[in-house]
Order: C-alpha cells, then structure tokens, then sequence
C-alpha cells in the first residue's frame, strides 16, 4: 500500500511537471484527487484496510493528496504566468500611435544646430532688427557711395524712406553685416558671436534665387588674431551642417566689408570632388564669402584696427540646407507648404 | 570677361607644356574666378575646309543643289545644299557627321548624320555662319548665304578650326570678382599677373613717338574728372574691313569687328583696359575742349538716343557743343561714316564715380564706362596710344599724323604706404623671410624698401588708383601670392568668464520648440510683405503699416504689423491637402512709429517687433474642441518655457475675430496679445473653403523668461486622496471660470476640497432649454487622517450646495 502511493504520487508528479495546459492540468487533477481518481479511490477503500494500518495510511494519502493539489495549484500559476494576455493572432506589426508631428523649419533646425555649436565654443547670439537705414547696411561696411548694391533694383527701400541722407534712408536690410557693426558698437571687444536671420534683396526668383533668405553671420574680435583663426569658423559650421569634415579652401575674393577677403569654397557633396553638374564639373562649390573685417568696418565700430582684428563668416543657410537634403527649388523654404515642412525632422 | 589665351600669350611667354587646368585654378585662387576654360577648337569637332568642284540642280527640289564636295585627300563627297551663294571652286565649311550645328543658327543644337534629302543622298552639310556660331564674326548679308572661306588659303580638308585660326582656349573670368581690380580689365592685365604668379617675363610696350611737331589741341576744363587726355589726329584712313587676325580676336573676346577704325579701338581696350574712341574729325569744329555739361544741354548719342544733359555729366565737345559723352558713349555728330577720310583718336582717363553717377542716371552702361568705373590708371594711355598706332599704321600704309598732344594734367600719384613687418607676420600668423616677402611684391611690380620692422612698399601704377591703399592691402597681396591654401587653421583661444547667458534669445528658442515638438505644430516661413487681400481681410486697416517702395508685385506693398494676414494665406494654401492642422510663425513685424535708433542719435528706425502666431485649422474638430486645443498650447507656454504666466481677458475684441470665441492675452495689466476664431467673414474674404480657423499672436519683446526653471515641490500626500466626480445642471450662460472660484475661491466650499477640475460640459438631449450640464472632477483628501467614505460624500455635497446656493446649479437627476 505505502508503496503504491508512493508509486501514484511520482506518477502524478511527473504527469503535472509534463502538463503544458490548463485543460492537460484539469484531466492530471480529476485521474488523481477528483471523484474517481486514484488517489481518491484509495480513500474510499480505507474501511477496508487493517485497523491498525489505517492510520498510518490514512495520513500518508492525506500527504499525497495535499502535495498533488499544491503541485497542480502551484504548476497551475506558472502555466498562467507563462501564457500571453492576448490571442496569438494579435498583429504586431500595426504602426504604433506617433507623438505629436509638429517640427520646425527645416532652417530653423540648421539654425539651431550651429548655434549650440557656436555657444560650446564660446560665442553669443546675436540678434537684429531686419529694418535698418544705408548708414548701417552700406556706409558703415565701406560701400563706396555709388555701389550698385545700394541702388533700388537690388534692395528693398521703405516707401517714403527712400530717398535724402543715408542715416534718413530705410530699408530691408540686404545682409547681416550692418547689424554686426551694431553690436560692436555697443559691446566691449574681444567679440565673438553668431547672427542668424533673414536678408531680402530685390532679386527676379526662380529655383535659386529668392527674395527672403537666411544668413548666419559669424564673427570673432580679438587682439591677436589672423585670418586662418576663420578656417576653424568655417570647418565647425560644415562639420555642423554636413556632419563630416568637408574639404574646404579660400580664396582671393573682394567684399567691401573685409580686408583681405575670401570666398570660401566646400568640396561638392554630390559628387565628392569629382566634377559633377551640381558644381559645373569643378568640384568645388561657393559657400560663404569671409575675411578680416576691413579697418573702416572696424573704425565705423568704434574700435581701433591697429589694436584690433577679426575674421568673419557669413554662410547662406538656405543653400546649405538644399544641398543636405537635396533641395531643387529654393523658393519653398518660404511656400509654408506642410507637404515640404513635414518632411524634416 | 572672355580672354584668348594665344592673345594672352603676346604679352607673357607662357610655357607650351603649362597645365590649363593649373593655371586656371591658380589664378582663381590667388587672383579672380576662372569659370570656365573652353577648349574653343571643340566647337569646330568633324568640321573641315571644302572645295565644291561641281554643283548640279536637285532633281526633286528647285532651292536645293547637289554639290560635289571635296573634303580632303581627293575624298569628294555628295553635299545637297540649299545655299544662294554657291560657286564652284568655292571654299565652304562642311559639317562632316558627328559635328554639332544649329539649323539656321537657332534653336537647341543637333549633331550631323548622313541623311536623305528629297530623295538624294547628302553627307553633312555645307554651312552658313550663324549655323556653326559665327554669325558675329562673319555676317551674313542675307539669308540662306554660305560661309564662303575663299580668301582662306588652305587646301580642302584642313580642319575648320585650324584653318579660321580656332586653335584656342578661352578663359571665361567672373567680372564680379575683379570689380576691385581694374588693371585686370584686359589680356595685358591677365598676363601681367600671371607673369607674377609664375615669375615669368611680361612683354613691355614701346612708347609711342609722335611723328610730328603739330599740336592738336585739347582743353581740359575738369581736371578732377579728366586726369588725361591724348589726341592724335590722323589723315589717311577710311572704312575697311581689318585684317582677320583682329577680327577673330575682337569676336573671341565676345565683341562683334565693325570695320577696321573701330576695330582697332575695340582691340586695343580690350588688349589694355584702356577704353578708347576715334572720332571723324572732319567733324569736329576748332578744338576739343573737356567740360562739364550745362544745365539742359543736348547730345545725340552714336546709338541716336537724345540725352538732356546735367552739370555733373561730362562731355567731350568742339566749338559747337557736346560731341560725346565722355567715357560712356560717342555722339551722333562725330561718329565715324562711311566716308570718313581723317579721324581724332583719343585715349583718355576719366574719373570712377562721375562716370558711375553719369550711367546710372540715364541707365546704360557700356563696354567703356564699365572700366572707367572701375578705376583704370592714366599711366596705361601709353600702352593703349602705342598698340593703336601700330595698327594704324600697319592697316593704312598712308597714313599722316597731322597733330598730338597729351594733356595729362591730374598726374597718378603711386600709393607709398608703411607696414610694420611684426605687424605683418601676426596677421599672417606666419613668419616669412623678408626675402620672401620682398619677392611676392616685387613680382606684383611693387617697390619695396626694408628698413628694421619697418616695410616702405610703393604700389605699381595700375594698383594706385583706390585697389591698393592701407598696410591691410599689402598683407592681403603677400598672403594670396603665399596661397591660401599654404597657410594652416590656427585656433583660437576663449577666455570664459562664466556661461553664456542669454534668456530672451533661449526663451524663444524654447517657445518654438515647444510649439512644434510638445505641441504638434509646424513651423512655416512666409515673406514680410503681405498679400493685399489678406490684408483687408484680416487687418482691415493699414494705418501705421509701412510699404516698400518697389514692391515684388504691386499687391505686396505692406509690409507685415501682424503675422496673421500671411498665415491666414498659409493656412488657405494648404486647406487643398489637409483637413486638421496647425502652424506657427515666430518673425518681425514693423509699424511706422515710434522712431528711434540705440545706434546713433542721426538715424531714426521705425519701431520692429518679435511675435509669436500660429492657426489652428480644421475641419474634423468641432469649435469647442479647436478652441480648447488653442486655448491649452497657449496656457500651458508659460509653465513648460518658464517665463512670467500670463492671463486671459476678454477686453478688446480683434478686429477678425468672431464675436463669442475670443481672449486678449495679458501679462499683468499690459495686454501682449489675442486668440479667438476667424469670424466667417474673414474667413470668407481669404478664401478659406470648410476650415474653421482659431488663431493666436503675442508679442514676444513683452514676454519675461524667468531667471531659472521654477518648479514647486510640495509634499506628497500622506493619507490618500479621492477623486469625486459630479454632474450639475447650470445655467447654459455661467462660466467656468466662475464656477471655479465658487468652489475653490477664497472660501472653499469644503475644508477637504483639494482640487477642482473641468471634466466636460454638455447640452442637448435630457437637458432642459437653457441649461448645461457641466461634470466636475473635485479631489477630496485630508492631511490628517484616511477618510471614510460619509466623510467625503459630506464634503462633495458641501460643494453642490455651495454652488446651488451661489450658481443655481441643481444636481443633475436624470
């Protein structure tokens, strides 16, 4: 008899530790401790047993009884714990619900990146009213006084501001740099900051040519300074941009506003050096002009130009922005087109 | 500027063996931008001097003939050809297959097959000028005429190219990167500085020695304006075509050859920079005298267009008024004709700035004016005089020169200017040998005396006149003669004084980000003009807006006071593909007031601002919900972006807003900006089709950050806290907002209340006329003990007794 529960009880054990479901576990339960199961039969049988063995027996198909429901309850657990909430057929490769889709403007993120840039090594932001007067978008940045630029086919002038003195004269500003000689004018040097905004010049649009564009001007002020401090500038804004060390070289170019002056070509990105249409087959491509503030800039700021010297950077955001993306048509930075805008991220 | 390298190559032995490619990057490295280099015989690929040995009629056509062609080598080819010229014997320019031409000289190019015509086989094609781009160099008298190359003596089958003298490279130079260099203006000038660049010897001009002792007088009444004057005159000319050699170095530099007494003009400016111009001088009455012009005086110029004349114009006159204007345009008078028999020549220096003011007031330019006004020297008179009277003299074996003289009363001072060689050598931030810096210059033509630190540099005449001026100058010459490229990146080094602070400019940043990334909008750029419409309809008025005086489009004057009028346009643009969606703008705007500058007490701005303005649009949402949805960005700013809380207040309805739906933002007692919902009107007006519109714009100069982030800690709550929520019936007209104060106003309506919060509101069904029902969430706790649930069932009725009391709300029972 004791042999044979312990035979019952290691058959059950066995059985329960196989049992891979719930229903597999329900059947173990009823062939051992249900009305007919064999456990329970036994007990049934107990009047028949010897009197003096009953007991004995008794207690120890108590035992098994006990340990094969605590063994069913307790697999009973780990099977539920095991098993998946749900059907197996519940699709997992429904698209999950997005956060909200806004974003910036795809130069505003540009923008942005540079100026965390910039702020890491130590520049301001500096930031400018769009309407200025001719003092400051020419005289003060060493245009001679019949500089073409300053004519009405290439600058928007304010109506009823448009003509007498240039103090008198108001217009959209034409580029950044008027602003700068603000700054100076009312900071204390060494200088170093960055510009972001937007110029407007009086121009005919088309794919590459727009009206309203975005400049981030970066200048630096110091004591002793030479123009090859600006190629640190001018790596950090491509690395920026581009993500990469990208080739760049200088060279001889005139500006009025800087001394000696430089246009500041970037390897093509299309076509790696190589000649491709994008650059017109010379591997270079025109990005930003530079150079040394010239002294009368410098004068016009109040500074000293035997003391002081710079070099400054001025970088079209929106033709950068194109060439990263592959951009074809300028004029849709400004179409406020969601089915442009939403692409950048 | 297009420049003949065999042309550049008479003044500066450049190799045979040179690198094109090199020369062209080293020039536009150190010099000017090269554009292009245009290997100009590729032009003239598969094409080659014919000789027609026998042109027989077209037997299916009557315009066209059958030509026997010999291409060379005895080959003979069957040509059909359609031109009015044709001889035989005659030398012609065939297009053998696989060249490229333009049928009659327009449209895009083709490339030449053998091909069919009316039914007889044709091998090319025998060509007219315009059809292989030479249409400026040999003018066709009338249509459907042949190049005839018969005075090219050359056997039938040399290359076109070969023959017409096409074996040259053309280098295309941006005019804009040489706009401070006038001495470049022209192939000496090219030459002149890549002999520097090479350390190669230049070719010096022999002056001219006048062949008589007859002066031919000048007066120069403006020497400000007129540094130079030389006058030969000359008899023994007249009208004939200049030798080809001339001509198709006229035509390569993208001139046209007219006859050989403009021609040589045409040549030697475009050889020296030194415009110059020939006058008929059976024209000119008594002498030549150089003034201003008086007030209203009339010139007739060479292009026949009547000039009314100002003081500050300058003229070339004789005895009888203004026979050109000087430096920009001959006159109708003098002008050279058909039967000219003796001409003046003049090779003068006019001044930069007048000649500039003089074009731009009666808005022309031409060839001359734009290098005078650039600056040119008057020391290069010489070199032109010189080259114009060899060719005078070679093209008119008879030629007399009848009188002279050279008036040159504003002499060129040459630019001395002193350089500290430490000063140098800290803006290079590089040492160089003064051996090395001596070398640089003098290669530029500079004279260059060291003495201790100090460099005394003496600039060449033809960089003297404004190029090369301050020590800055001369360091920009050492350093791209060094190379650019040959310097490396130095850092720079930061003093820190603490971080960067800089709360306006992060606060914006934060608000923008805040709006597309926590919010869901998109951020758009639109111009700072606006569209009239957009303007009548949503600002409805333009006082104190300004207006640009040359608008991009007559109904884009206004220049923005809001940015609503353009978002408004944006959000129109974009109703065609999408139904719910919302923008922001963050730009300028301007008013014509307040006039004022921090800058400088002359000048005055008008009074710009930042703002911050967005629309929400949608078609899907109903109008409490897109309300809400503007309403919650806008409450929600402050706290996410940590500037000073604003609030809303209805004091002063927006002009476009509709009449029930909209708030005035305040910051304290100082009103900053408004939202509401387009009024349908509005809406109307700017064409918006099913969306309703909730906008929103604030002045951003107004908004104060706060000095660091200020979140409050308080203690969490020991003893648990109940929501409890209940629904009243008020009258449909109450606010929430007093609502609100009722329950947790300054006597809340329960010792236990801690909060209070807006659930939803409803009408319609089960609710009677003029009532709402609105659910009101109320957390009930207490610091002191856990409560039972009578205790915060009493507290939640002390509140709907409260607000029956105050508020008439009655519970709702249905």
């Amino acid at each position: 008899m004791k042999d044979k529960i312990n035979e019952i009880l290691s058959e059950a054990q066995n059985k329960i530790s196989a049992a891979a479901s719930e229903s597999e576990l329900q059947s173990v339960k009823s062939a051992y401790v249900g009305k007919q199961g064999s456990l329970t039969m036994m007990m049934k049988e107990m009047p028949k047993l010897d009197p003096a063995l009953r007991p004995e027996m008794g207690k120890l198909l108590n035992q098994a009884k006990n340990q094969v429901t605590e063994l069913i309850d307790a697999k009973r657990m780990e099977l539920k714990l095991k098993a998946s909430e749900v059907s197996p057929d519940f699709d997992c490769t429904v698209p999950g619900i997005l956060p909200p889709k806004g974003g910036l403007h795809p130069i505003t993120q540009m923008c942005y990146d540079l100026n965390d840039a910039f702020r890491s090594m130590g520049f301001e932001i500096f930031q400018e009213d769009e309407i200025t007067s001719e003092l400051y978008a020419f005289d003060k940045l060493n245009f001679p006084p019949n500089h073409p630029a300053r004519e009405s086919m290439d600058t928007y002038w304010l109506e009823g501001h448009d003509s007498g003195s240039t103090n008198e004269k108001l217009c959209l500003r034409p580029h950044l740099t008027g602003g700068s000689v603000r700054y100076m004018q009312t900071h204390k040097p060494p200088y170093r900051f960055v510009y972001p905004g937007r110029v407007y010049r009086n121009e005919t649009t088309d794919a590459h040519h727009e009206r309203a564009f975005f400049q981030y001007e970066a200048l630096i002020v110091d004591k002793d300074i030479t123009f090859t401090s600006g190629k640190v500038m001018i790596k950090s804004i491509l690395n920026k941009v581009f993500g990469t060390d990208v080739p760049v070289r200088m060279r001889s170019g005139f500006f009025p506003f800087v001394e000696p002056g430089f246009e500041i070509d970037m390897q093509c990105q299309v076509c790696g050096g190589k000649g491709c249409s994008v650059c017109k087959h010379v591997g270079w491509i025109e990005v930003m002009p530079g150079g040394s503030p010239h002294p009368n800039v410098l004068r016009a700021a109040g500074l000293d130009p035997d003391e002081y010297t710079g070099f400054y950077v001025n970088i079209g955001l929106d033709r950068l922005v194109m060439m990263r993306y592959g951009v074809d048509d300028v004029r849709l930075f400004h179409s406020a087109d969601l089915r442009f805008l939403k692409q950048f991220r | 500027m297009k420049l003949s390298l065999s042309w550049i190559k008479d003044y500066v032995k450049i190799p045979d063996d040179m690198d094109l490619k090199k020369l062209a990057y080293d020039l536009t490295m150190s010099t000017v931008e090269v554009e292009d280099v245009e290997y100009l015989a590729r032009r003239f690929d598969n094409m080659v001097v014919g000789v027609i040995e026998k042109i027989e009629p077209h037997p299916n056509a009557d315009k066209l003939r059958v030509c026997k062609v010999d291409i060379g080598g005895g080959d003979v080819k069957t040509i059909v050809c359609g031109g009015i010229n044709l001889s035989e014997g005659m030398r012609v320019a065939v297009s053998c297959p696989g060249a490229i031409v333009r049928w009659h000289g327009e449209g895009e190019p083709v490339e030449i097959k053998n091909s069919k015509l009316r039914g007889v086989e044709s091998y090319g094609m025998i060509c007219a000028s315009d059809e292989i781009g030479l249409g400026d160099l040999f003018p066709a008298s009338q249509e459907a005429e042949i190049l005839d190359l018969s005075a090219f003596d050359v056997p039938a089958g040399t290359p076109l190219a070969e023959a017409l003298d096409m074996d040259d490279v053309l280098l295309e130079i941006d005019n804009k990167s040489m706009t401070n260099r006038p001495d470049l203006w022209g192939h000496y000038g090219i030459a002149r500085e890549l002999a520097a660049l090479y350390d190669l010897p230049l070719v010096e001009f022999k002056p001219y020695e006048p062949e008589t002792g007859n002066e031919f007088k000048v007066e120069i009444q403006s020497p400000e304006r007129c540094a130079r004057f030389i006058g030969v005159e000359m008899s023994g000319v007249g009208i004939q075509e200049s030798p080809y050699q001339m001509r198709n170095r006229i035509w390569k530099a993208g001139m046209r050859p007219i006859n050989a007494l403009v021609d040589i003009t045409n040549y030697v400016m475009l050889a020296t920079g030194n415009p110059t111009h020939a006058y008929d001088a059976d024209n000119i009455t008594d002498h030549i005298v150089v003034r201003q012009a008086n007030e209203g005086e009339k010139l007739i110029l060479l292009n026949d267009e009547e000039l009314n004349l100002c003081p500050d114009d300058l003229v070339i006159t004789d005895s009888e008024g203004p026979v050109g204007l000087a430096g920009v345009m001959g006159g109708a008078k003098d002008s050279i004709l058909p039967d000219t028999k003796r001409v003046i020549l003049e090779v003068a220096n006019f001044e930069a700035t007048g000649i500039r003011r003089t074009t731009q007031r009666y808005d022309f330019r031409t060839e001359a004016s734009s290098r005078y006004e650039k600056a040119v020297d008057p020391e290069r008179c010489v070199q032109a005089v010189s080259l114009a009277m060899k060719y005078f003299h070679e093209f008119y074996p008879e030629l007399k020169v009848t009188g002279y003289c050279d008036q040159y009363v504003k002499k060129l001072k040459r630019a001395e200017i002193d350089v500290s060689l430490t000063w140098l050598a800290k803006r290079l931030g590089k040492n160089l040998t003064n051996e090395e810096i001596r070398n640089k210059l003098e290669l530029l033509g500079f004279d260059v005396a060291i003495d201790g630190d100090n460099m005394h540099v003496t600039a060449p005449t033809w960089r003297s006149t404004g190029d090369i001026s301050i020590k800055d100058d001369v360091m920009e010459e050492v350093a791209r003669m060094y190379g650019y490229d040959n310097f490396e990146a130095t850092s720079f080094t930061t003093t820190f004084e603490g971080a960067i602070n800089q709360r306006d400019q992060d606060l914006i940043r934060n608000i923008k980000e805040y709006l597309a990334i926590r919010c869901g909008m998109q951020e758009v750029y639109t111009y700072p003009w606006m569209n009239d419409v957009f303007v009548n309809a949503v600002l409805q008025d333009t006082t104190g807006v300004l207006r640009l005086s040359m608008p991009p489009a007559p109904d884009l004057s206004c220049i923005r006071s809001s940015l609503l009028p353009n978002l408004c346009e944006a959000v129109v643009k974009n109703e065609r593909y999408f139904n719910d969606f919302s923008i922001f703008e963050e730009a300028q705007v301007f008013f014509d007031r307040n006039y004022t500058s921090p800058y400088d007490e002359t000048e005055s701005l008008p009074e710009q601002r930042r703002h911050i303005g967005g629309a929400f649009a949608s078609s899907v949402k109903d109008i409490t919900e897109l309300f809400r949805e503007a309403k919650g960005v806008l409450e929600y700013m402050p706290r996410y972006t940590h500037m000073g809380a604003f609030t809303f207040r209805k004091e002063e309805k927006p002009v476009w807003a509709d009449n029930v739906v909209w708030l005035n933002l305040f910051l304290g007692e100082e009103k900053i900006g408004d939202m509401g919902l387009v009024a349908k009107k509005v809406s109307m007006e700017c064409g918006i089709k099913n969306l309703s519109v909730m906008l929103f714009e604030m002045d951003a100069t107004k908004l104060k950050p706060l000095k660091s982030r200020t979140n409050k800690f308080t203690h969490l709550a020991e003893y648990p806290e109940t929501d409890y929520d209940i629904s009243m019936l008020f009258d449909s007209d109450a606010a929430w907002e007093d609502i609100y104060d009722a329950i947790m106003g300054q006597k809340k309506a329960s010792a236990l209340l801690k909060e209070a919060a807006f659930v939803d509101e409803y009408r319609g069904k089960q609710i009677p006329d003029g009532k709402k029902s609105v659910t009101i969430r109320l957390t009930i706790g207490s610091g002191e003990k856990t409560l039972t649930s009578q205790e915060i069932e009493s507290a939640a009725n002390q509140v709907m007794k409260k607000l029956g009391k105050k508020m008439g709300a009655e519970l709702r029972t249905q």
